[in-house]
């Protein structure tokens, strides 16, 4: 009891980190299996595959940063950049594969215009698929939504990890803990958005996307009690580490 | 550190990892993992069967992040309990996750071939016994290069992870961008080669693999040696930008030196971002130029 009255402010951090995770898997454009086989508008993997891609590696650029300054936007900042340069990685490469290797026109099927270029996307949907590639309000919703996950994988990191060095001074059986829970909860928040995409979303001009709050709500309830399990175990862990 | 030894060092990373993400590709092109794997999972029951190897272990970034926990668990038990050099654990954790993962590869195609007997579809045992060696080859080199990464992540460039947590982290995003990338040229492409290119895969055509090779019957060496000509290396690319880019940023504005050169750091991360979106935009622009439109217009062909 101690423990969670003492950190609650950081259960409050962790939580709302939960919620922008969440949130931000709405934004990345996938298409599942169907988009691996050109039949799908996004990239060709799973939501959460790719939101843990991305949010991790944003979570290796946080952990770095916090190793050398304890300045909270910066550290958030680091992680959002970290996040946004692998998913921009990746949907470059993957435009490459799809208009040199597959010789497809990045085309979305939920719109007839894209919101930001002004093209005409329905005449470029070639027959029986449901648009293919990434056209670029994918693209840029994509790295929308891998700064918000970055961000908020690494405000679940910086909070968990304060929870811990309340108790012991920072080392790197402190960092493994505090990265295992991190990574945790940072699977249960891209998990629970997975129910609302139901395999595939286009990005922010998607119909789906309006579903949205229902996603952040359950994650909020999930990642409180993640929260304060992580405060439990971690503050009494701490104490042997 | 020297800022010239640190780029050295950083350099060595991105080799490492461009490596790993072309071998993770192959290694799933020859087993057949990930999304492309739903087409060759449905082939016999459209009455299709193939000579594919099948195994989905499961999605391609825990089943590397298990592979690369494993061999960087094992380097580092030798490393600090027997006081073995670096190289010698690296190689030999690389190993072990490799068997294991042998190991789930065989279990997961014969599991899925003899599940499909209704379907006719045949458990081809010398298949087995000639693709799981080399599957276990890539599955090495793709453990050894991010067990690279890793070591030299943590042990030179000082970040505070423990080892086996960053080899976990780098395994689910190869994973994931071997995924989403070179699978897409395997799945897209190769599987789908009898039907026009550029076509996209249409709905109706799913299951209808293509199964004979220029001689003989098609089997997963034949997409594999498909899939290096192009999905792999762009693989490797895209894994390599990540972790070097990704570093690149820290090493030039080292954030160690003030808060200053930290916003710097962000600001070049941003930057390259911009770059990529604009890229992107270029590609979608040519393409369909390239291309054109699949369809006419309705509302022209009324107006005339």
């Amino acid at each position: 009891m101690i423990d969670i009255m003492a950190n609650l402010i950081w259960i409050i951090v962790v939580v709302i980190g939960g919620a922008l995770i969440s949130q931000s898997v709405h934004f990345i454009p996938v298409g599942g299996a169907p988009a691996a086989m050109a039949q799908a508008t996004g990239i060709g993997t799973g939501t959460v595959q790719l939101a843990a891609g991305a949010g991790l590696t944003g979570l290796v650029s946080a952990g770095y940063m916090m190793s050398v300054t304890d300045n909270l936007p910066l550290i958030l900042a680091s992680a959002a950049v970290g996040a946004m340069i692998m998913i921009a990685a990746t949907m470059i490469v993957g435009s490459w594969v799809y208009a040199y290797g597959v010789g497809c026109v990045p085309a979305s099927a939920k719109v007839k215009y894209d919101p930001l270029t002004k093209y005409r996307q329905d005449l470029y949907v070639s027959q029986g698929t449901e648009g293919h590639g990434l056209p670029t309000v994918c693209f840029v919703s994509g790295v929308i939504g891998a700064a918000l996950g970055g961000i908020g994988g690494a405000l679940v990191y910086y909070a968990l990890m304060e929870v811990g060095m309340s108790v012991v001074s920072t080392n790197p059986n402190l960092v493994a803990v505090v990265t295992i829970f991190s990574i945790g909860i940072f699977f249960v928040n891209s998990v629970i958005p997975s129910y609302n995409i139901g395999g595939t979303i286009e990005g922010f001009h998607d119909p789906k996307f309006k579903k949205w709050p229902k996603a952040v709500i359950s994650s909020l309830v999930a990642s409180l009690l993640c929260a304060i399990v992580a405060a439990i175990a971690i503050g009494q862990l701490s104490g042997g580490l | 550190m020297e800022p010239l030894v640190s780029m050295g060092v950083l350099a060595l990373i991105g080799v490492a990892a461009t490596i790993a993400g072309a071998s993770e590709d192959l290694e799933s092109d020859i087993g057949s993992q990930s999304n492309p794997n739903s087409q060759v999972q449905l082939a016999p029951q459209m009455a299709y069967p193939h000579r594919i190897y099948n195994k989905a272990i499961s999605g391609e970034p825990p089943s590397n992040a298990l592979m690369c926990t494993i061999g960087a668990s094992v380097a580092v038990v030798l490393i600090s309990a027997l006081g073995l050099s670096p190289l010698f654990a690296l190689v030999l954790g690389s190993v072990i996750a490799a068997t294991v993962h042998g190991t789930y590869a065989m279990t997961a195609t014969m599991g899925r071939c003899a599940s499909q007997r209704r379907f006719k579809q045949p458990v081809y045992l010398d298949m087995i016994r000639s693709h799981t060696p080399a599957i276990m080859g890539y599955a090495f080199i793709t453990t050894f290069c991010v067990l690279i990464v890793s070591y030299l992540m943590v042990v030179v460039l000082g970040h505070p992870f423990p080892m086996p947590v960053m080899a976990f982290i780098w395994g689910i995003t190869v994973g994931a961008i071997g995924s989403s990338t070179g699978d897409v040229h395997y799945g897209a492409e190769r599987e789908f080669q009898q039907f026009e290119f550029g076509t996209g895969l249409n709905a109706s055509n799913s299951g209808n693999i293509v199964r004979y090779a220029e001689s003989g019957v098609r089997d997963s060496f034949d997409n594999s040696w498909f899939c290096a000509k192009f999905g792999g290396p762009v693989t490797g690319l895209s894994f390599g930008m990540t972790v070097f880019l990704g570093s690149w940023i820290t090493t030039i504005f080292n954030p160690a030196d003030g808060l200053t050169t930290g916003w710097l750091s962000v600001i070049a991360g941003v930057i390259l971002v911009v770059i990529m979106i604009i890229w992107n935009w270029d590609i979608e622009k040519k393409a369909r130029e390239a291309f054109g439109p699949y369809k006419q217009d309705k509302e022209e062909e009324a107006t005339a």
